[in-house]
């Protein structure tokens, strides 16, 4: 312990001399942008940015990147909660109570919530990093293709559970999701799938271009409909600040959202995008007003923006410890140091103490940095709102192309946000929830390989998830759950969710 | 007189104006190098400061532009189509030739044919490394290859993908060593499969020298082989497979190329950018620091090289045939 403190302390050597703060200030500075601008994500700013840290050193490419990346889960907030139109794919579920909070008049507040969450989760999950990173990176490595699809299917099943309102049109969509994933090359075998001889669409229909259309697109669209323009809500100055009561009602959803994020962090895939969904479902099954979610809950927003970016952390935990990446960022980021010669593997650590170190002490300094930042932001953030739809929702619209545009430098991309935007608009004509169709869409290629993969590793047996006991115990708890669903189901009580959708009923009328 | 003069100055300039267009030295505009995957990769890496170098040559901006999508499909099929006036040009991989082989076995049609790019020049060619797992037994490629023909389809390798630039090489193994059978897990590419045989979800992959030199290092994982035509810098004390009595040899690498129809002139000049490009100090001390020797080949030679890698290729893709889905 006193050795970790002494290794921070010449990491905070490192990460406070000028040119670091700088490439930390730049990273988070950019990160923000990228975050707001609805299209745009962390992955499409870390690697238009790559080559131009070329020309930078180890130490400071890898924080100026990651500043980007943590940066990105603050600034995404911002547009899901003043227009519904989420910055980037990890702001899906802050859209729902973000949005609904801003129609309230409490934009500032949830906007300040969001910033002080993520501070909080960012600053929390770096000392889960520092303390628990080779244990846990080893830990990692014992989950195979069977435990991931354990995994997967439990997260749906919970999901699933946690779910208020019509159960069957939210699998409705989440499967609608899943198919939406199962455009392009199949890894499996190399065949093209629903692509119809066009190339673009064999990676898939990709996740931005979705939840920018579900969301963004298809809001302007609803907007645009109505008879009379939305009301411009005028913020008010002193209506800028979160009151007593919805710091108490943040404070746990920020601390589960913190821990949730960055174990989830460390699994591969699109960890901050699926942190922020679990983390919706967990708040809205522990809160004791579920029957608020959807309409303005401060725990809809404090929890999930937490975990999106605690989950930056947890990302970074087997790239750090084992020098393998988790999902495509920490893959650009490991690109980064490469070029710079420095192997990343198991000795990064002992070989590149100040890197390191210094790493882990830059993203402490980031965070207070990105509070700094974001903190007045809100207050001139939340201007945007003055702003006349006639002339707000074109600018909107122009940027989302762009940015979505700019991730591959692909026109299918842009179709593909149109299409969807139009889809993302015939359901919610028809009461349809758009939020689990994107979960879908990142769930999709990760279970759909998982399970091919362990089918390949058993030769085609399904005995592999039993025999494996990480596996098999996911799946038990995946049973046990579908029979606790079952027991409430055969003895004709009311569970929870059904008490909810009666009140919410009642609330209606 | 002078009036007179000036007329037909001017008309002999006039009438210049067109014909110096149509036969404008080249370059005279920004060149974009094609890079078919994301920014980070071999390919973008060899891209990025190669265009620094031939910026300094040829005058002119020399851009970098990332279309990654399909395995390297997408960009590939743009530089095919895009007008072969040397302005546009692919840095392509060994998976150049392994595309429209995939097609072709599942009887689709490519998105393009090997037939459409000129090679300017071969910029660098990797041998890929036997890595095993160093928990595992195997101290020698005859021990694995001695199991898995007493456990046919038992031992498990993993691949960065399908008929990818990986999975061939293990398979020429396989064949060359009396047609074994392992079992195969793709994975979407060099991190995850690393990861899967650092996990022992696999035993085993055939990996690119810098991602497993590490690992290697750290004594996580043991190289047994490499399959190049002498002994890596990195690893002296490997052997190559043909050094084991196997007949095989594999690269992975990567070359510039323009499509098909550029001007011959126009061809001319950039091979000469890219001779002078390669002797760059930058250059190669970029190349030294991702850890990848330059092997540069100019046109010809490098026709010669792609034609018969290109051929060998396609033969393991077909004796692979068609992976039947579990």
């Amino acid at each position: 312990m006193l050795e970790t403190l002494g290794n921070l302390g010449a990491g905070f050597s490192v990460a406070l001399s000028p040119p670091i703060l700088f490439y930390a200030f730049v990273g988070c500075v950019i990160g923000t942008l990228v975050g707001v601008l609805p299209g745009v994500g962390p992955l499409a700013g870390i690697s238009l940015l790559l080559p131009a840290t070329f020309g930078l050193d180890a130490t400071r490419a890898i924080v100026m990147l990651a500043g980007i990346y943590y940066g990105a889960m603050y600034g995404g907030s911002t547009t899901s909660i003043l227009m519904r139109i989420p910055g980037e794919a990890a702001s899906v579920m802050t859209c729902i109570d973000g949005y609904a909070m801003a129609r309230k008049g409490r934009a500032g507040a949830a906007l300040a919530i969001a910033a002080v969450g993520s501070y909080v989760a960012g600053t929390g999950s770096i000392v889960g990093l520092m303390a628990l990173a080779p244990p846990l990176a080893t830990f990692a490595l014992r989950f195979g293709p069977p435990e991931y699809t354990a995994l997967y299917v439990l997260g749906l099943l919970v999901l699933a559970y946690m779910s208020s309102g019509s159960m069957v049109k939210s699998l409705a969509m989440a499967a609608l999701g899943l198919l939406l994933g199962m455009v392009g090359i199949d890894q499996m075998t190399g065949y093209f799938r629903y692509a119809y001889g066009v190339v673009e669409l064999g990676d898939g229909l990709g996740v931005v271009p979705v939840a920018v259309g579900l969301f963004g697109v298809a809001e302007i669209l609803a907007s645009a409909g109505q008879p009379a323009p939305p009301e411009v809500i005028k913020p008010r100055m002193r209506e800028l600040l979160p009151t007593r009561q919805e710091w108490r009602e943040s404070g746990w959803p920020i601390a589960r959202g913190t821990v949730l994020g960055f174990l989830i962090g460390i699994l591969p895939g699109s960890a901050h995008i699926i942190a922020s969904f679990v983390s919706y479902a967990v708040e809205k099954r522990w809160s004791r007003h579920p029957e608020q979610f959807g309409h303005g809950a401060v725990a809809g927003v404090a929890g999930p923006e937490s975990a999106n970016n605690s989950a930056t952390s947890g990302a970074m935990v087997p790239m750090l410890a084992l020098g393998v990446p988790s999902g495509p960022i920490p893959a650009v980021m490991l690109a980064a140091i490469m070029v710079h010669g420095v192997a990343p593997g198991p000795l990064l650590i002992q070989q590149q103490p100040q890197l390191f170190w210094g790493f882990i002490a830059s993203m402490y300094v980031g965070n207070v940095m990105l509070l700094i930042l974001n903190l007045p932001l809100v207050g001139l953030f939340v201007n945007i709102l003055r702003v006349p739809y006639p002339y707000l929702y074109p600018a909107i619209l122009i940027f989302a192309t762009l940015g979505v545009y700019a991730v591959n430098n692909s026109v299918v991309d842009v179709w593909i946000m149109l299409v969807t935007g139009l889809l993302g608009w015939l359901l919610r004509k028809l009461d349809f929830e758009t939020a689990p169709v994107v979960l879908g869409v990142v769930l999709a290629p990760l279970l759909e390989l998982s399970l091919r993969q362990s089918l390949a590793m058993s030769d085609g047996h399904y005995g592999i998830f039993v025999q494996r006991p990480i596996a098999a115990t996911l799946l038990a708890a995946g049973a046990a759950l579908v029979l606790l669903n079952l027991y409430s189901f055969v003895r004709r009580g009311l569970d929870w969710r059904a008490k909810l959708a009666l009140a919410e009923k009642g609330e209606a009328q | 007189m002078t009036a007179l003069r000036a007329v037909l100055l001017a008309l002999a300039l006039l009438s210049a104006a067109p014909v110096a267009a149509a036969d404008e030295p080249y370059p005279s505009r920004p060149l974009t190098i094609v890079v078919p995957f994301p920014p980070g990769g071999i390919a973008d890496l060899t891209a990025r400061p190669l265009a620094a170098a031939m910026e300094r040559l040829v005058k002119q901006p020399v851009v970098v532009s990332n279309k990654a999508g399909a395995g390297g499909g997408v960009g590939a099929q743009s530089v095919a189509i895009a007008k072969p006036d040397g302005y546009t040009l692919l840095l392509g991989l060994v998976s150049i030739s392994l595309l429209p082989e995939r097609d072709a076995l599942f009887g689709q049609k490519p998105a393009y044919t090997r037939d459409q790019f000129v090679g300017i020049a071969r910029l660098n060619a990797d041998p890929p490394v036997l890595a095993v797992n160093a928990e595992l037994p195997w101290k020698s490629v005859k021990e694995l290859l001695d199991d898995a023909r007493k456990r046919p389809g038992e031992i498990t390798y993993a691949s960065s993908g399908i008929y990818g630039a990986s999975h061939v090489p293990l398979e020429m193994l396989l064949q060359a060593g009396g047609g074994l059978k392992m079992r195969h897990l793709p994975t979407t590419g060099g991190g995850p499969a690393t990861t899967a045989v650092l996990g022992k979800h696999a035993a085993l992959w055939a990996s690119p020298p810098a991602l497993a030199l590490p690992h290697a290092k750290a004594g996580k994982m043991r190289v047994l082989a490499t399959w190049g035509a002498t002994r890596l810098a990195a690893f002296p004390d490997v052997p190559t497979l043909k050094e084991l009595g196997y007949d095989v040899e594999y690269y992975l690498w990567a070359g510039l190329f323009t499509p098909r129809g550029t001007p011959a002139a126009t061809v001319k000049a950039l091979r000469d950018a890219v001779r002078q490009s390669v002797q760059d100090p930058e250059f190669r001390s970029a190349m030294e620091k991702a850890q990848t020797p330059i092997a540069y080949q100019d046109a010809d030679e490098f026709k010669a090289f792609w034609d018969k890698d290109a051929h060998t290729l396609a033969e393991v893709v077909k004796r692979i045939g068609k992976v039947e889905d579990k």
